[in-house]
């Protein structure tokens, strides 16, 4: 197993700690990955909003840089995935979306051909690594901890020709918590927009859309919400204090990547391997009780 | 000229004219209680040609493009993807849609220029120029960064705030891919 890894923006900035987690975990499961060198933005959401052609042709750039790796590429940031993914399959569909977009890579030397998959990272997790060989190497088991896994937009749709989950109840990240030997509880949630894309425009919007999902998590008893999209994560997390003040209503849950959880089972260290001093609501409660780490500055 | 409809298929609504006005789309929509229309009566508005309307509603600025109504339609109408095209239309041309769309406008154009120019996103930025060129008055741009910096130094503190952008050495590829892209598309 050997992947390009393309972080994406967010990763180098609020998102930190799921690119510090995410290398972390890949490494301590042997999984071989190299970052993409030089890489650009995807264009997120404002390439497509404004130009259907500009969203295919930023991700291009990426996408033949990374064939040249001739590996396959693992993106974090469900954006980033769409957004590539989106790209190859528009190169393979046909010979006028190809002549198309020469036209708008011309005079850059870029050439794309869809030779490399774009995966998201639960997919290599779930489907390449597998949860056994998770299982394996877990030294911390989180017994006794309750989340609920919160899946966002991206990660399943739109679902394109190829995906890996179920577009209205995806589980595979649930099966992954599950191999860590903490319980998911059940979420009507997983797939509602947190209003992430919204947040700058209208904030009142994304209050409320976050506020919904964090209250459903309370209610079901869950100590944190798991997450795999630095946007869901931004929301959720570093928005949670606005959101308690706009509400006037205390909620104090704590958004975990799931890199940093499986992170936590393999008893890795929680701040310098997983990031977890990044997340806006401490998670420090988790972290006492299941890193293996604080259990030994206890003894 | 050609009418409405086929210009927002041009732009990536592909399937808008298959839709039989089920509701799926709003039934669905996370958004919908704030949208001066539904997502089904945008479908509809479009088909029947109510270009200022639509360009110059609430509605398209409050889709989050989470591809809900897209994946449950029955007709496969691309409705995600109508709501891009009229996003892009509606900001080539400067409609005004009061409240909702002078910053989510901004968001993009500014979104846009920096990736043109440094080749990736830099988030503090991206918050300084959305805010700042947004159609609003000056005071309410103020407010608003004021209201945020709080909230921007604590995220600093946390070292999720770098100070300087990462410049990618490709930059002039991705500056050069922007600039083929408005060519293209102001010659169609």
């Amino acid at each position: 197993m050997s992947y390009t890894y393309y972080p994406g923006c967010s990763l180098e900035a609020t998102a930190k700690e799921y690119d510090m987690s995410f290398r972390s975990v890949f490494n301590a499961l042997g999984v071989d990955f190299q970052e993409l060198e030089d890489w650009s933005c995807c264009g997120a959401s404002a390439a497509h909003a404004t130009s259907k052609l500009l969203s295919v042709a930023l991700p291009a750039r990426d996408l033949a840089k990374a064939e040249a790796t001739g590996r396959d590429v693992v993106a974090p940031c469900p954006a980033c995935y769409q957004n590539l993914k989106h790209t190859r399959e528009f190169v393979l569909e046909s010979e006028h979306n190809r002549e198309v977009l020469k036209k708008a890579l011309e005079g850059t030397g870029i050439q794309v051909e869809g030779r490399v998959k774009v995966k998201h990272v639960l997919d290599v997790l779930l489907n390449d690594v597998g949860v056994d060989a998770i299982g394996e190497k877990v030294s911390r088991p989180l017994e006794g901890l309750r989340v609920v896994p919160y899946y966002g937009c991206y990660i399943v749709r739109p679902p394109g020709k190829e995906t890996f989950d179920d577009v209205e109840n995806p589980t595979s990240m649930d099966r992954i918590i599950q191999a860590l030997g903490a319980t998911v509880l059940p979420f009507t949630r997983k797939t509602r927009c947190c209003g992430a894309p919204v947040m700058m425009s209208q904030e009142e919007e994304m209050h409320r859309l976050s506020y919904e999902i964090l209250r459903e998590a309370r209610e079901a008893g869950a100590q944190a919400i798991v997450v795999a999209c630095p946007m869901c994560h931004f929301s959720l997390d570093a928005k949670q204090p606005e959101i308690e003040a706009h509400m006037g209503e205390r909620l104090g849950i704590p958004v975990l990547y799931i890199t940093q959880l499986v992170g936590l089972a393999l008893g890795l260290d929680p701040y310098a391997e997983l990031g977890m001093d990044k997340n806006m609501v401490p998670p420090e409660d988790i972290i006492r009780k299941y890193s293996a780490k604080a259990a030994k500055a206890k003894a | 000229m050609r009418d409405f409809r086929s210009e927002v298929i041009a732009a990536g609504g592909e399937g808008i004219a298959a839709c039989y006005q089920c509701g799926t789309c709003s039934g669905g929509c996370p958004t919908v209680s704030a949208m001066d229309y539904t997502p089904r009566q945008i479908i509809r508005m479009v088909n029947l040609g109510m270009r200022d309307r639509v360009l110059s509603s609430r509605t398209i600025w409050l889709c989050a493009s989470c591809y809900q109504c897209q994946v449950r339609c029955p007709r496969e109408v691309k409705i995600t993807e109508v709501m891009a095209a009229l996003k892009s239309i509606a900001m080539k041309e400067g409609h005004n849609s009061g409240i909702a769309r002078p910053r989510a406008a901004s968001f993009y154009r500014s979104f846009n220029e920096i990736v043109s120019n440094i080749g990736r996103q830099f988030e503090p930025l991206l918050l300084m120029k959305t805010a700042l060129g947004s159609r609003e008055g000056i005071f309410t741009k103020l407010r608003y960064l004021l209201r945020n910096a709080p909230f921007g130094i604590a995220l600093m503190k946390k070292g999720k705030l770098p100070l300087k952008p990462e410049k990618i050495a490709g930059r002039d590829e991705v500056k050069r891919i922007f600039e083929n892209v408005a060519r293209m598309e102001a010659g169609e």
